[in-house]
């Protein structure tokens, strides 16, 4: 099963059967466009901060702090569609 | 198929399902004990009909499907049967939705079960549809958790036709 596949992979460093699944995850089942989308999210993400606006630094340490790790990556997810859907390039079929 | 026949109906994604053990491993279900599909006990006329579907609708307000996870959602929404298109959204990420953004009926036809239900055609709509999201990278819990918990729910609301549609 899939799963098992991962697990699997997690076991044995495997970190390119790893990345490969994020990556057809953000890219509806495209490698290649998944790479591109994770790059997009990451420009996104720097270019509000080139300005050096001010942030919520509470906030986050807070979350940081409070939140276990399951919800934090979670959150990773989340946030890497955030930024994508901010971006204005939005490849997928459907919405979030 | 031929390429004719091909091109009079042709896919979004060519291929797609042909490399989808390879890009998703292992992810499709192979059963080998199938379960016999059960006979209709009374005439359509007589019978309560529920709607199973992946197309992750929902109604509005409602606790969103999680599109994001990367192994799945295994939660399913109630969907009550006299909804309104407009009570209704979609969140999924895996299919298109534009041509169900304009008439929800083209992947949820629940404007078309209601109508059938008011000329008898069918006897009656359970209370609620169901709904869930068809991504779903662990066979097992989509089938020990969700399909379970929907069979349940199904059984509670005394349907005697289950009618199952994927997006």
């Amino acid at each position: 099963m899939s799963l098992q596949y991962l697990k699997e992979a997690v076991s044995g460093s495997d970190t390119e059967k790893l990345i490969r699944y994020v990556r057809l995850h953000f890219g509806d089942g495209n490698e290649a466009a998944g790479k591109q989308e994770i790059d997009k999210a990451w420009i996104e993400a720097l270019k509000l901060l080139l300005d050096v606006p001010a942030t919520d630094r509470e906030f986050i340490l807070n979350i940081l702090a409070e939140k276990d790790a399951a919800t934090l990556a979670h959150l990773f997810f989340h946030l890497h569609f955030y930024f994508v859907e901010r971006s204005g390039e939005w490849i997928h079929d459907g919405r979030v | 198929m031929d390429e004719s026949k091909e091109n009079d109906s042709p896919q979004l994604r060519p291929g797609l399902w042909a490399t989808v053990n390879e890009r998703y491993p292992g992810s499709m279900i192979t059963k080998s004990d199938f379960v016999p599909l059960a006979r209709l006990k009374k005439p359509l006329s007589e019978s309560r009909l529920t709607f199973i579907s992946t197309a992750g609708v929902q109604p509005k307000n409602s606790l969103p499907f999680d599109t994001v996870h990367p192994v799945g959602d295994y939660t399913f929404r109630r969907v009550p049967s006299k909804s309104k298109p407009e009570d209704l959204e979609i969140h999924q990420l895996k299919y298109p939705t534009v041509g169900a953004e304009k008439d929800l009926n083209v992947i949820f036809p629940i404007e078309r079960f209601q109508e059938l239900a008011k000329e008898k055609i069918i006897g009656s709509l359970s209370p609620n549809f169901f709904s869930f999201i068809g991504y779903n990278m662990n066979p097992e819990m989509l089938e020990e958790k969700l399909a379970e918990d929907i069979a349940e729910a199904v059984k509670a609301e005394g349907s005697d036709i289950a009618l199952l549609a994927p997006a």
